[in-house]
């Protein structure tokens, strides 16, 4: 049993540096706004102090961790809008599949350090992580009876948690699906990026031609994606659509992606196939656009190709990079756009790369038309690639 | 759900490598403990392990493609192409191939590594190439890479409950279409910090036999290893057996039920709580079967279940469970054959994972 | 040990090319693409071996660029700036 695309998104939510809500990240991003800074919540002996895009004013209960606590920021935005309350939730099988880079990483520097340094550490920091787990914690929070997902597929993540929650839909896995993804900004990530020498030391330039690489993010954004059936019966409004999801591996490299595009290629290619639709019916592309020489070279070559003449933009120059949130954060504002008919600049960008496919947007854009495309590249070669549409486009 | 044929099995873990010595070590129901030394604050600590071992993948990959690859993606690798082996399809077109790869804990030791770098040298310090490593999905590239396969690619992170979960995004897969095969599979590993939670939260190892489902002890052995299996939509070809159903979730007030024909394969590994909450699952009726005792515990032994599943139904008998007087459910016999598996997983207050298997019906 | 011979000794063991000894590489082999077979993860890696083992930190590519052409190079610009 597989129903047909497209899939309806009922519910949105939102955090990242550019808000707390999806409505002030919109503002933001529209205003130009953007102030990326040097860590506050962490320290780093690097000699240079490079710029991230942290969530200000949210604090984590002690009990968890930081990625799991705006995962359910998010997720209690999004389910507001969708008008799902505990109860109405209780009737119904709802799986979870969240996206994320550290969220259920046994990853913890403190811990390492005592024990490198012949402690016995305190277990906390690790129980806290067992207990952490991104789309478990959601489930737990609301009683949630289906499927659950932690999606590590690095920066594609939040792209493929959305993509794989249709394909759960489609096959009567559950009712709804609560999916995105989330992640938060720590000393192993921000030295890890450093280290691969792919980090901006100033505020990151998508697509410019004085690009040095990428700032990091934290954040987290989640969709929620319903059933027809499920729809009917609550009589619930589809704020927009799933029309389709595509992904592929390079198969090329490790870090770097493969230079004709060839997996991006497929994965577009895909997505386009699921409802039908073809390249003249995408109003913008929202992109990866880190800021990393590689991947924007990359991806401007890929869509000069195979989307000419569409308007891209990177809104990674407002949140910076949020890893497994990214792909689920840039489907919201995706969406938002669409709604709105109007794409914010592309924060970072002011001089054209000859090397490049094309230039992204500069200062507010109108858009016209039904149908918008964000796509994600990542570590392992993975790209991901979703089809969004407004009510009317299905 | 649309019916999933497994087409090959590619295994590593303390019992051997490949098919055969899981089927050995099934059917004899002995494995081999190693005993690995972790450090800890009162010394070198000495504890039982089950270690898996990578040296096969000469047989597949030049020594040189290998140098930037860790232990966990090395077992893998291994699994991957065993499995690719087993099921016919190694040197077949690739292109409409899946890989999707559960794990636990990822790559454990090379994450510690990473860390190591930043505390020994200093932040400046820190390693990129161990950075790329303890990304989870960086066995599932390694194997993409290798293999060239172009098509979708998943890792899951869910813990206990990684396999299952990993399996329902591959059933739909092969559902839509997407894929015509998916390489699925599982990898956990024995590290320094994997060692020390074990002796940190379950105390001193004794060196006796796992005893899944005797009460009250805790006789739990940490295992390392990868299985995989090659997954296709079931058709008329050969195949080991079919994959039935996927159900996966939380239970609050509801309870399990189970098909009557199905013998449970309970994935009970020896932790003293979650034996608690197998027989406070299993119907009294039921019967029952157990082998984590022959890789260990570990969440991608929910994988191993599911080639013991194959290779039980590929022939039609049940194997003995190991170390039977652990064992013992009440007294509850294990029949000497099934045509249906249900392999059950559980993990924590309320999660679980009901897999079921058949035996291929022959023409 | 002279820089050369520790430079070598550190692209063997950090960089596990196990099938080679120190004194299998030619000094001025090109360390990436032919030669030596390196690649960019190899090149960054390599930057941070060059800061742990002798103090220099090698603030970007282009930078590299020119030091990672061979031993030779690599082994000239470290004694450049120790020197300075």
């Amino acid at each position: 049993m597989t129903h047909p695309w497209p899939i309806a998104i009922t519910g949105l939510g939102c955090i990242c540096a550019a808000g707390t809500n999806l409505d002030d990240c919109m503002e933001t991003l529209y205003s130009g706004r953007r102030a990326p800074a040097a860590p506050t919540r962490f320290t780093s002996s690097h000699p240079t102090r490079y710029p991230v895009f942290e969530v200000s004013g949210f604090n984590e209960p002690p009990e968890l961790l930081r990625t799991s606590a705006l995962g359910l920021h998010a997720v209690r935005d999004a389910l507001a809008d969708a008008g799902l309350d505990l109860e109405t939730l209780r009737g119904l099988r709802v799986g979870v599949c969240v996206g994320t880079t550290v969220g259920s990483a046994m990853n913890n520097e403190q811990f390492c350090r005592d024990y490198r340094a012949g402690l016995d550490p305190d277990l906390e920091p690790i129980e806290r992580i067992m207990r952490s787990n991104p789309a478990a914690v959601i489930a737990r929070e609301f009683g949630l009876t289906g499927p659950c997902q932690t999606v590590v597929n690095a920066c594609a993540s939040g792209t493929d948690a959305v993509g794989l929650a249709a394909s759960w839909i489609r096959g009567g896995v559950c009712d709804v699906a609560i999916a995105g993804g989330a992640d938060e900004l720590g000393r192993i990530t921000y030295n890890g990026f450093i280290s691969l020498m792919i980090t901006d030391d100033s505020p990151c330039k998508p697509f410019d031609r004085n690009r040095k690489g990428l700032n990091l993010g934290e954040g987290a954004a989640m969709l929620v994606l319903e059933s027809e059936e499920t729809r009917t019966k609550r009589r619930s409004r589809a704020r927009s659509y799933l029309l389709g999801y595509g992904s592929a591996c390079d198969a090329h490299h490790l870090t770097a992606p493969k230079p004709d595009g060839e997996g991006l290629r497929y994965a577009i290619a895909e997505a386009f196939s699921c409802c039908g639709i073809s390249a003249e019916a995408v109003s913008f592309v929202n992109a990866h656009g880190t800021g990393t020489p590689d991947n924007d070279r990359v991806e401007s070559l890929v869509l000069a190709d195979l989307l000419p003449g569409v308007p891209f933009l990177s809104t990674k120059g407002y949140t910076g990079h949020t890893l497994g949130a990214a792909g689920a954060i840039e489907a919201v504002f995706t969406i938002a756009c669409l709604e709105r008919g109007m794409i914010p600049g592309s924060a970072g960008f002011s001089t054209p790369d000859p090397d490049l496919g094309g230039t992204p947007v500069e200062g507010s854009t109108k858009v016209e038309g039904m149908v918008a495309l964000s796509e994600s590249l990542a570590f392992g070669g993975n790209n991901s690639v979703i089809l969004l549409g407004t009510r009317g486009a299905a | 759900m649309m019916r999933i044929a497994v087409k090959g099995i590619g295994v590593t873990g303390g019992f051997g490598c490949g098919v055969a010595d899981l089927a050995a070590a099934l059917k004899g129901g002995i494995s081999r403990v190693s005993e690995i030394t972790v450090p800890s604050a009162q010394g070198p600590l000495q504890m039982p392990a089950f270690r898996a071992e990578t040296e096969r993948l000469d047989e597949f990959v030049p020594k040189r493609a290998l140098r930037r690859i860790d232990h966990y993606s090395k077992m893998g690798l291994l699994g991957a192409y065993l499995a690719l082996a087993d099921g016919g399809m190694l040197g077949s077109d690739l292109s409409r191939l899946g890989v999707v790869v559960a794990s636990g804990y990822g790559a454990t030791a090379t994450t510690f590594a990473f860390l190591d770098s930043i505390i020994g040298d200093g932040d400046i310090c820190a390693s990129p190439t161990h950075f790329a490593n303890s990304v989870h999905n960086s066995a599932a590239a390694n194997i993409s890479i290798m293999l060239g396969a172009k098509g979708p690619s998943l890792t899951v992170s869910q813990f206990d409950m990684s396999v299952p979960s990993a399996l329902v995004s591959a059933s739909q897969w092969l559902a839509e279409g997407r894929v015509d095969a998916v390489l699925f599979g599982a990898i956990d590993e024995v590290s320094d910090l994997i060692g020390y939670l074990q002796h940190r939260q379950r105390g001193p190892q004794r060196a006796c036999p796992i005893s899944p489902l005797s009460t009250g002890e805790e006789s739990s052995i940490i295992g390392e290893g990868a299985a995989f299996l090659l997954l296709t939509r079931k058709d008329d070809s050969l195949a080991y057996c079919t994959i039935e159903t996927v159900d996966t979730g939380s239970l609050y007030q509801e309870e399990l039920s189970f098909p009557d024909d199905a013998l449970l394969l309970l994935g009970a590994d020896g932790r003293r709580e979650l034996g608690a909450r197998y027989r406070a699952t299993v119907p009294g009726h039921s019967r029952v079967a157990c082998y984590t005792s022959i890789y260990g515990s570990m969440p991608a032994a929910a994988a191993f279940d599911l080639a013991a599943a194959a290779l039980i139904l590929q022939n039609g008998r049940v194997y003995p469970i190991p170390g039977a007087a652990g064992c013992d459910m009440d007294g509850i016999p294990v029949p000497l054959e099934t045509t249906r598996i249900c392999a059950l997983k559980l993990a924590g207050i309320n999660e679980y994972a009901a897999v079921t298997l058949s035996r291929l019906q022959l023409p | 040990m002279d820089i050369k011979n520790k430079l070598k000794k550190i692209l063997v063991e950090d960089l596990n090319l196990e099938e080679l000894t120190p004194e299998q590489i030619d000094d001025n082999a090109p360390l990436f693409g032919e030669g030596l077979g390196l690649d960019s993860l190899d090149a960054v890696e390599l930057v941070v071996l060059v800061q742990k083992h002798f103090g220099i930190e090698i603030k970007d590519m282009e930078e590299g660029r020119t030091a990672f052409q061979s031993v030779n190079a690599l082994a000239a610009y470290i004694e450049g700036r120790l020197a300075q």
